[in-house]
Formats: structure tokens, C-alpha cells, sequence
């Protein structure tokens, strides 16, 4: 079946900078806003912008992600003419295939990417936070009849130098592009997404691959590639929320962020909706003795403490006598009594016992999914 | 296929008058209950946790909206995956054949044997409880009963005029006569109310069913089972969770604010039955700074900026500033502006309550503001609904 463009999802990095959240599962499963997998806005910014095919490329620990993802249904991806597909590493009469750079990673499905037959491959990595649509930039990069089309974003130029900087002319094409220059000489930031002419990028790899030429990755070689072999290469630029979260740091600052009743997200809005897979969970107890402000607060959960400025995500439990401020607290956790817990990620399942004291005020604090900590009371 | 060993008939028949305006426009089963649900969703949780995929649905013609919005393709409940089929069929239609002389059963007939299922379940639509079906086919093989109704003893007050009363044999457990609560000496505090949940020998009801139709049985599947009662050896299960029977406003009210007792919420949600509904995508609700809550429970996709006590509240509502909800259902998508006082009431879904209103009820006579109405002035029922004129 002929697709116009489709979308491959990069979900298999490790996401080590999140240290113990994703310790048994890749980053674009990590849970985001209560609500949602950080993947979810990927996938739905996808949808959203038509584009209904889609490619998930997953590596690193992908149980979670897989079983989020499912058949796509939660994403309206089991209608006709439409699909998720897991991408994985595979074994053949080469040898195992390990997935050794993003660009390597395309190399290694195209397979699936020939039977999807596109005219255009949207490239789109799976941990960042934002919304936008795909479409849009894919009529910029029909007007401007580019061979490849970056999305590019502002960041203060202070930060400049932690992006891959591109260096545009003043038709917007791309003459020059720099990996976290001590010395940036523009701030127009590459977010990790774009959209290629697949017939030209196929070659490229193949080419390069079968002559043993450094392709792995598409911010190190094939972007450079591109603009040294003189591609047509374009810059879209992207106004709005847009937020890496690969670090704990900017994973809490995110959740904030989304906490804030003027947040740009906007996720109330029903135009542009972000999907995700929902356990079916009975509505959100708050008992007589909760006491709850600026909180987001989900499905399954009971909340007899105190919470203040937090997310709480599905089928959490804060016990009497607790007291949650400033933190994240992952799907399924279970607090007990007279906990404080301030500036914290806690992660999925895990389980603070009664009396606990975690107190992120110098750096954020971690508990690990499904870690245990303190000394739990029997009764529920 | 395993699946198939006992097939479901999923009976919206009942409609009560006194649950007027909740359902002008929506079938009894299709009602929202606890912020979430909606009725039909216990009776069909019940059923697919018991392995059934194979269901025909009696549902009221002039409501089929309800039921289609709610369902969907049946994703959720498993009801679109190979194996499973959903035979749907208005009762209206059963009563228009019945008129026109046809054989108004051919069509109950042609599902029951294209099920291949060995038993068949009936389920009525108005008694909230989450029974295991398993459970009662386990009790109804080893009773060897040509049929087994499932019952609870539930106070007089809970029970409606038109439910049926059972006698029950103490020493063989059967149902010795059944009657209308109505023509039933009301002389004692627990009644064997029967739960409108049947299971029989699918044949035997095939057998059953054509008899019926030849003799001009009714076409109302709930009473042709009610029916069968006195001419088979019908045998009982005794249901000991928590049950809600819902048939006027007042008992809608306290089903729902029954939730709010932990031990109610427990057996009902929280037992070993997994209650399905839809799925809907929403952001998760947000309390605000100026939030004041306790004692009630939320759907997510709200943004709640006022004081709530002791209430249910549903997807994507606003509680504006200073405004205060006690005692009370809203559901879903309500516009609540600031300084409201809401009180006993019950908001149908896409209420808008503008700034400054009070809708205050009392216990026993809770205010219903109809679906999508504006409320601009206030709205204070204090006499009892007896008196009030239609």
C-alpha cells in the first residue's frame, strides 16, 4: 500500500540520564503528566497530523513500551489504513543486528520502510514533550521541494551550545550545521525530527553502508552528509512548548511545568488531544482527611494525605498523615502513613513505608520503580 | 470453542417513569453511575468476565444512541475480537411480532443455536452488583435445577413496585412462587428480591421459547423468564455483595452516594470482578490553588478551583472559584461559575450554572437539572416530590 509519508518513532535508547526510572524500561515509557507515557505525544502529535503509519524502533529494555503501545488502538492506529509496527533487532544469515545509530537503526528496517512504499520518511525521536503537526511541515518541505527538512527550534542563546545548531540563509536552507559549538553562531535548535525524500535517503544508506562508510548516526554523518554532498536541506521552524526530558532534572521541571494552570501544553485542549493507553480504573477517592491544592490527580487513586503542588498519577495511594509537595508520583505507587516526601520522583509500584522522610530540597530524589523503602504497614 | 459454553441475553427492558428527565433521552441502562460508569456496564462486566462473547442485547428502540455511544465497536469489554458476536434487537420489535401474529421468538431462537453455548444467561439492566457468573453456573450444574434465578434479600425500601418477590423453600432451596412486590404483603423488613439474573439449559430454552410463542407468552424477555419461573423446577443463588436497584430518582441518588462509603465502593468496584467501561483519553484532573476538597470522588479531565464535599463529579467538569458543591452528582462536562451553591442535586451532563445560582434539594428529594440547561436563576426544591406537578 502506497503511504505518503511515514512516521518512525526512535524509542530504543536507554535513556541512561534518567537513571533509576529507566532502569527496567526504555525512556519514551516513562511516565509523564499523570496521565500519559512520554511516547504518547509522539504518537499523538502523529495521528493528529494524519500521519497513520507508523514505525516504533525499540532496542533498549521495550517490554513496557511494547505493551503500551499494543495494536495502537488507544491511538485510533488500528483503522484501516493504518498501523503501529514494533521495530526490532533481529537476527539473520549476516549475523545479529544490534541497532548501532539512529540512522543505522533505519538501515536495518528497510524492509519494512520498502513494504510501506513512502514517498516521504518522518523521523521523530520518542522522549520529548511537545505538540506539533507533521503536516505542516510536510507542506514546507513539498513547497520548498527540499531532499531533507529539519525542525528547528529557538533555545536562549546561553543554552545554544548544549543543541545541535542550524546555520541558516534567509530562505531558510541549511548551509551549515554545528554539534554543541562552544560558539553557536545561531540558536536555531535541531529537535531530532526530520522528514526525508525516502527514495534519496535510501540510496544514501545503502550506498554508504554497503561501502562501509560512517552513516550511523543522522546528526553525526548524515546530516553533514547531506549538506556536503549539496541536498537540498531546509529548516522548519517550530514555535511552541517543546521540552527534552532526558534528564530527572527536566523530567520533574516538565511535570511542573505541565502543573501550572497556564502551561502552554494546553492539554485541555480538544482539538489536538494527546492519547494514551488508559487502564480502566474506578474514579479518584479523595477522603474526608485529604487536603489537596494545585495537584493533578488521576484515575484509582486515594488520597487521605496532604498534596501540595504535585502530580499523582493511576492507582496511587497516599495514606493519612502524609504530606507530598513539589513531586511526581508514578502509576501505582503506594505511600503510607505520615510520609513526607518533597521534591520527588517516585517510581511506578514502588512502595514507601510508614514514617519515611525523602527530601529532594538540594537535588531531586529518586525512588526506583517498584523499589521499596521504610517498613510498610499490613493494613491497606 | 471454550469461549461459548454459556451464551448472554442482556435485557434494557425495564424503564421507569419516576427516573424521569435522566431518561428522556437515555435508556435506564445507559445512566451514569459513579462518576465512570454507566449501568449497563456491571451487568456486562459480569458477563464477559465469565468468558461470554456471545450476547444478544434487548435494547429500546427510541434510545439506541445511548447504547451505541457508550459500546462502541466493544473494544473494551473484548466484544470486537474473533469469536465474540453481538446480536442486537429491539424489544419494541418483539412486541410489534407478537401483534402481527409472527413468531416474535425466531429471532432469540436463531442466536441461541448459532451460539452453540450449552447455557444461556439472562441479565436484567437495573440492579447494579457485580455477580459471578462462574460462580452461579458452578451452583446451578450441581443443584441439577432446570433453571437457577439469582436473588438478595434487601430491605422494603430498596425494592420497587414491580420487582419480584421470591418464596424460597428452605429445605430444597427452590423457588416455591414469585410474585409482583405490589400484591405482596408488605409485612416484614427483607424481601428475597429476585435480581432479574437467570441461568438455564440453553435447549431447554429453545424448547421454552417456542412453547411460549405458540401460547402468546410475553414478548418481554424479563417476564418470559419470570414466567418460567413457576412452570420449572427453578433453583436459587444467593447474592451477598453489594447491590444498588435503581428506579426512581431518590434510589439513583443514594446508589451513587453510596460510593462514598469505602465498604460499598469496595465490594461493588474493587472485588474480584474487574468493572469494564469505555475509555476515554482526558487529562488528569487539576486542583487548583484555591481547591477545597473532601470526601468525593472525580473522573479525570476536571478543573476544580472550589470547595466540594461529599460528592461524585464527572469528566471534564469546571468548579469555578467560591463555589460550592455538597451532597451531589455532576456529570459530566458541567460549566459551574463562581459563587454557585449546589446542594442535593443531581446535574445531567453539559450543564451550565452561571455565576451566583444556588440548586438546592433536600435529601430525600434531590433537584435534576436536565441535560445541556442553562441555569440562570435559582432553583430550590424543598417539597417532597409527591407534591410536585409535572
Amino acid at each position: 500500500m502506497k503511504n505518503e509519508m511515514l512516521g518512525v518513532i526512535l524509542a530504543g535508547g536507554k535513556g541512561t540520564r534518567l537513571g533509576k526510572l529507566t532502569h527496567n524500561q526504555a525512556k519514551p515509557a516513562v511516565p509523564f503528566g499523570g496521565r500519559y507515557r512520554i511516547i504518547d505525544f509522539t504518537l499523538s502529535n502523529c495521528v493528529n497530523s494524519g500521519v497513520k503509519n507508523i514505525g516504533v524502533i525499540t532496542q533498549y529494555q521495550p517490554l513496557n513500551l511494547n505493551a503500551h503501545i499494543g495494536n495502537g488502538a488507544s491511538w485510533g492506529l488500528d483503522d484501516l489504513n493504518a498501523g503501529v509496527t514494533i521495530l526490532q533487532p533481529y537476527s539473520n544469515n549476516e549475523g545479529s543486528k544490534w541497532f548501532e545509530g539512529t540512522a543505522h537503526a533505519i538501515y536495518q528496517n528497510i524492509g519494512y520502510i520498502d513494504q510501506m512504499d513512502p514517498e516521504y520518511i518522518l523521523i521523530l525521536s520518542g522522549d520529548h514533550i511537545y505538540k506539533m503537526d507533521y503536516e505542516a511541515m510536510l507542506d514546507q518541505h513539498k513547497e520548498t521541494g527540499a531532499s531533507l527538512t529539519v525542525a528547528v527550534i529557538d533555545v536562549p542563546w546561553d543554552e545554544a551550545s548544549r543543541f545541535g545548531i542550524m546555520n541558516t540563509d534567509d530562505n531558510n536552507r541549511i548551509i551549515d550545521f554545528e554539534e554543541k559549538p562552544a560558539e553557536p553562531k545561531s540558536n536555531h535548535a535541531s529537535m531530532g525530527i526530520y522528514i526525508f525524500n525516502w527514495k534519496r535517503l535510501r540510496e544514501v544508506l545503502v550506498n554508504s553502508f554497503t561501502r562501509n562508510q560512517d552513516m550511523v548516526d543522522f546528526g553525526k554523518n548524515v546530516i553533514p552528509y547531506y549538506l556536503k554532498s549539496g541536498e537540498s536541506v531546509f529548516a522548519y521552524n517550530f514555535k511552541g512548548y517543546w521540552k527534552d526530558v532526558g534528564t530527572i532534572d527536566s523530567l520533574w521541571h516538565a511535570n511542573m511545568e505541565f502543573l501550572d494552570e497556564n502551561n502552554e501544553l494546553n492539554l485541555q485542549d480538544r482539538t489536538w488531544r494527546i492519547y494514551s493507553r488508559n487502564p480502566i480504573a474506578p474514579p479518584q477517592i479523595i477522603a474526608e482527611t485529604a487536603e489537596i491544592k494545585d495537584a493533578m490527580i488521576v484515575d484509582g487513586s486515594y488520597i487521605a494525605g496532604k498534596v501540595d503542588h504535585s502530580i499523582l498519577s493511576a492507582n496511587v495511594r497516599i495514606q493519612t498523615g502524609s504530606v507530598v509537595t513539589d513531586s511526581v508520583i508514578m502509576p501505582g505507587a503506594k505511600i503510607g502513613k505520615n510520609v513526607t516526601i518533597h521534591r520527588a520522583i517516585i517510581g511506578e509500584g514502588a512502595v514507601i513505608g510508614d514514617d519515611v522522610v525523602i527530601d529532594g530540597t538540594d537535588e531531586i530524589a529518586v525512588i526506583g520503580n517498584k523499589e521499596v523503602v521504610g517498613v510498610t504497614s499490613h493494613e491497606e | 470453542m471454550k469461549n461459548n459454553k454459556m451464551c448472554a441475553i442482556l435485557g434494557n427492558e425495564h424503564e421507569y417513569t419516576e427516573l424521569l428527565p435522566l431518561t428522556k433521552r437515555r435508556a435506564l441502562a445507559t445512566l451514569y453511575f459513579d462518576c465512570k460508569y454507566r449501568i449497563m456496564d456491571f451487568a456486562l462486566s459480569s458477563i464477559v468476565n465469565a468468558n461470554i462473547r456471545n450476547i444478544f442485547l434487548v435494547v429500546n428502540q427510541a434510545k439506541l444512541k445511548s447504547y451505541f455511544d457508550h459500546l462502541g465497536g466493544g473494544r473494551e469489554w473484548g466484544l470486537d475480537s474473533i469469536g465474540s458476536y453481538r446480536y442486537i434487537n429491539f424489544s419494541q420489535d418483539l412486541v410489534r411480532q407478537k401483534v402481527e401474529g409472527q413468531k416474535y421468538f425466531d429471532d432469540v431462537i436463531d442466536y441461541l443455536e448459532k451460539s452453540r453455548s450449552t447455557y444461556t444467561v439472562f441479565v436484567g439492566n437495573k440492579m447494579l452488583n457485580s455477580v459471578d457468573l462462574k460462580a452461579v453456573l458452578k451452583i446451578h450444574k450441581a443443584q441439577k435445577n432446570d433453571m437457577t434465578v439469582v436473588f438478595k434479600r434487601m430491605p422494603k425500601d430498596k425494592i420497587a413496585s414491580d420487582d419480584q418477590i421470591l418464596e424460597i423453600d428452605d429445605q430444597t432451596n427452590r423457588v416455591k412462587g414469585n410474585h409482583n412486590f405490589s400484591e405482596y404483603p408488605h409485612n416484614s423488613d427483607i424481601y428475597n428480591l429476585s435480581m432479574n439474573i437467570f441461568i438455564i439449559e440453553t435447549q431447554n430454552l429453545i424448547n421454552q421459547l417456542r412453547k411460549g410463542q405458540r401460547i402468546g407468552a410475553s414478548a418481554n424477555l424479563e417476564d418470559f423468564f419470570l414466567s418460567l419461573i413457576s412452570r420449572l423446577n427453578c433453583g436459587t443463588y444467593e447474592y451477598t455483595g453489594y447491590m444498588c436497584n435503581i428506579f426512581d430518582v431518590k434510589s439513583y441518588y443514594d446508589a451513587n452516594m453510596d460510593m462514598l462509603n469505602v465498604d460499598h465502593m469496595n465490594s461493588l468496584l474493587y472485588s474480584s470482578q474487574h468493572i469494564i467501561t469505555r475509555t476515554k483519553n482526558e487529562v488528569a484532573t487539576h486542583f487548583t490553588k484555591t481547591s477545597d476538597v473532601k470526601n468525593s470522588q472525580f473522573a479525570t479531565g476536571c478543573v476544580v478551583e472550589g470547595y466540594v464535599r461529599n460528592s461524585l463529579v464527572s469528566r471534564r467538569t469546571f468548579i469555578s472559584e467560591n463555589s460550592k458543591v455538597e451532597d451531589s452528582i455532576i456529570m459530566s462536562n458541567a460549566r459551574i461559575g463562581k459563587d454557585v451553591e449546589i446542594k442535593y442535586a443531581i446535574l445531567d451532563k453539559d450543564v451550565v450554572v452561571k455565576s451566583g445560582v444556588k440548586i438546592i434539594g433536600t435529601p430525600g428529594n434531590p433537584v435534576v437539572i436536565e441535560k445541556k440547561m442553562k441555569v440562570t436563576s435559582d432553583v430550590i426544591q424543598d417539597t417532597p416530590r409527591e407534591d410536585v406537578e409535572d
